[in-house]
């Protein structure tokens, strides 16, 4: 064995062996998904498709539907608001002013999902932010109920994903050459039309891979939804949590974790197949 | 996607892969070293499995301080959540502690698994004051009891609100206000039986009263921390609550009231038990009988307002008048709602499905 292969084996063995790891474990999810529930144990019975058939209940159909628009909405909203800070950051010249927007939308990356989370609780409450300003302002005489709702879980999402997105977007953007645009504006194009006809198909992959990272990552959020939602919001991530850690459910919870898997995976191939025509129809 | 998730591998010739398998077998070789070194370090003392936070520090200042101080032995702790410490209790070969600490039902999960030792109560003389109700199994005994029962916020709830009654949680003025724990809703179960007619084996007698409280519940919480951060910020002025937890709050300066209903309130034991195949089993047994010593259960008591599980324990006045903290008999047999703890491990699954397909959402 010659050096450059033994150095190739000792670079991919981690992930080997994390391969291994996770493929050992969803072997052990789908094998609990088959099996029966023993109430009162946690030995599971004989093989049976049962689990999968109680997915069909409201309860389980309004948590995969919550958690896809969750995802969809948060990816596009991530998308909106991360779009025009990670262009800032990349092409605004201010030193002080470059910072401020790198510390503003990176900061919460650094705080984990937990804490900003609680933020959000505090900013959301009846007697939160919020609520506060809006009674003081005279808008409102009873506080807006956003705590436990879809727009809340929403809104803590969107600003958990907010960070990831603007350093994807502005490596994107910063790839982007700027002497397309200035051939734009030679050409008489202005500032709106070289943005739209230029600087955003050139930043093409940057959004697509946003839209991909964001979607899985909402798609599995645990703490916000849990914690936000506070159990008025059912998704696929808090259910298993229910299901598995507090009845002790194992085999309905692994069948619901394969469905969801099995949900994500579709969507993604989705997301494939249209970078795949964006590309075909002529992006960067 | 499948072809394109393989061919990333196409480079990896016969020749890497000798080289792959020696770099994984030793990257499991490392992890395992470090397992047994851990395992090493706890060799000299007696382990004891335990939730983290609030509970590992009080049995810390409480017990084990008194055990390290009469044996020499130190403690360790294994810390976890309940269903995590079970599930790597079920999957160890060892026992990975000595003593296991959990909640009454849970335990019966453990003695089903045959995890636990039967217990030899002649090596636990203060087992001959331990009340009834903490005696669970001959596997698992009681370490200290709480209640589950209503706390509220009255400067946050109508003037004349009272909770003399369970039925009062369904006043229609508390719309929106209520929550109660998602991770176990047997508490509330019960009471709508029994409210009903029933009581926790026919529970189903009180599934159309639950449902009539749905208008009220405004939030689940799911833990501990939640609980205290949703009454405490107002959100849920009115929960169905761990009594230690709302006496807690209160000396954190949060005013919440804890209420005794008239048909008292729902009881919970934690227990410990001595892991089945513990080295130490001897040492544990120590454990346990300080766990139960007058003195110990005092500070427990004084601690966490807890109710002690022995009958000689000393406790103030002004804990002792506390609700949900029992010192006489007379409080056990008419004030705990008791669940069969083996039903409410049988049951908790069906329940939990039950409560979130039909009140969650």
């Amino acid at each position: 064995m010659d050096a450059r292969s033994k150095l190739k084996g000792w670079l991919i063995s981690p992930a080997s062996f994390i391969a291994l790891c996770i493929c050992v474990a969803l072997a052990t999810v789908l094998q609990y998904s088959v099996r029966a529930f023993i109430p009162g144990s946690l030995d599971v019975g004989g093989l049976t498709l049962a689990n999968f058939t109680g997915l069909t209940k409201p309860i389980y159909l309004e948590a995969f539907v919550n958690t896809l628009r969750l995802s969809v909405e948060t990816t596009i909203f991530s998308i909106l608001v991360a779009y025009p800070l990670a262009y800032a950051l990349v092409r605004v010249r201010n030193r002080f002013f470059k910072s401020f927007i790198l510390i503003v939308s990176i900061t919460p990356l650094f705080l984990g999902e937990i804490v900003r989370t609680y933020s959000w609780i505090i900013v959301l409450g009846n007697n939160g932010f919020i609520n506060t300003v809006l009674r003081k302002l005279g808008i409102i005489d009873q506080p807006l109920a956003l705590m436990f709702t879809h727009l809340g879980v929403l809104v803590a999402l969107v600003h958990v994903t907010i960070p990831v997105v603007v350093l994807m977007l502005a490596t994107a953007i910063s790839h982007i050459d700027r002497d397309y645009e200035k051939a734009a504006e030679s050409l008489g194009a202005g500032p709106v039309r070289t943005f739209l006809t230029v600087t955003l198909p050139l930043s093409m992959p940057g959004i697509l891979a946003s839209v991909t990272t964001s979607f899985a990552w909402t798609f599995s959020a645990f703490a916000t939804p849990q914690m936000i939602g506070g159990g008025r919001v059912p998704t696929v991530s808090t259910l298993v949590y229910q299901l598995g850690f507090a009845s002790m459910n194992f085999p309905l919870a692994a069948s619901l974790s394969i469905v969801g898997l099995a949900l994500t995976a579709v969507a993604l191939m989705l997301l494939g197949q249209v970078t795949r025509r964006m590309k075909a129809f002529g992006g960067h | 996607m499948i072809k394109k998730l393989l061919s990333v591998g196409h480079w990896v010739d016969a020749s890497v892969g000798g080289s792959v398998i020696a770099s994984v077998a030793m990257s499991v070789a490392l992890s395992a070293g470090a397992l047994f070194a851990t395992a090493a370090q706890a060799q000299d003392a007696l382990v004891v499995s335990t939730w983290g936070g609030s509970f590992r520090d009080l049995i810390d200042e409480t017990i084990s301080k008194e055990f390290t101080k009469q044996t020499g032995v130190p403690v360790k702790y294994i810390t976890g959540g309940t269903i995590d410490r079970l599930n790597k209790a079920k999957l160890a070969g060892k026992p990975e502690s000595d003593i296991t600490f959990t909640t009454s039902h849970i335990g019966w999960l453990y003695v089903n698994s045959n995890l636990y030792e039967k217990l030899d109560t002649s090596k636990i003389p203060n087992y001959s004051h331990l009340v009834d109700r903490a005696k669970i199994s001959p596997y698992h005994i009681g370490s200290w009891a709480y209640v589950y029962t209503i706390g509220y916020r009255p400067d946050l709830v109508p003037a004349n609100i009272k909770f003399d009654s369970w039925n009062d949680l369904w006043n229609p003025e508390l719309k929106g206000k209520l929550s109660a724990p998602d991770f176990d809703p047997s508490h509330i179960i019960d009471i709508a039986a029994i409210l009903s007619g029933g009581d926790a084996s026919t529970w189903q007698k009180g599934e159309a009263k639950l449902k009539a409280l749905k208008p009220n519940f405004k939030a689940y919480y799911t833990n501990d921390a939640n609980s205290q951060q949703l009454i405490a910020s107002g959100e849920t002025p009115v929960q169905v609550l761990l009594s230690m937890n709302a006496y807690y709050m209160i000396g954190q300066g949060v005013p919440i009231k804890v209420a005794m209903p008239k048909e008292g309130a729902v009881l919970g034991v934690d227990t410990m038990a001595i892991m089945k195949g513990s080295p130490r089993a001897d040492l544990a047994y120590k454990f346990i009988n300080i766990a139960l010593s007058p003195e110990v259960q005092s500070k427990i008591v004084a601690a966490k307002k807890a109710s002690p599980v022995i009958d000689d324990a000393k406790v103030s006045a002004e804990d002792a008048a506390l609700p949900g903290v029992f010192t006489t008999k007379q409080q056990w047999d008419t004030q705990a709602i008791v669940i069969d703890d083996k039903l409410r491990a049988e049951k908790t699954a069906e329940w939990r499905k039950w409560f979130t397909e039909n009140m969650m959402n």
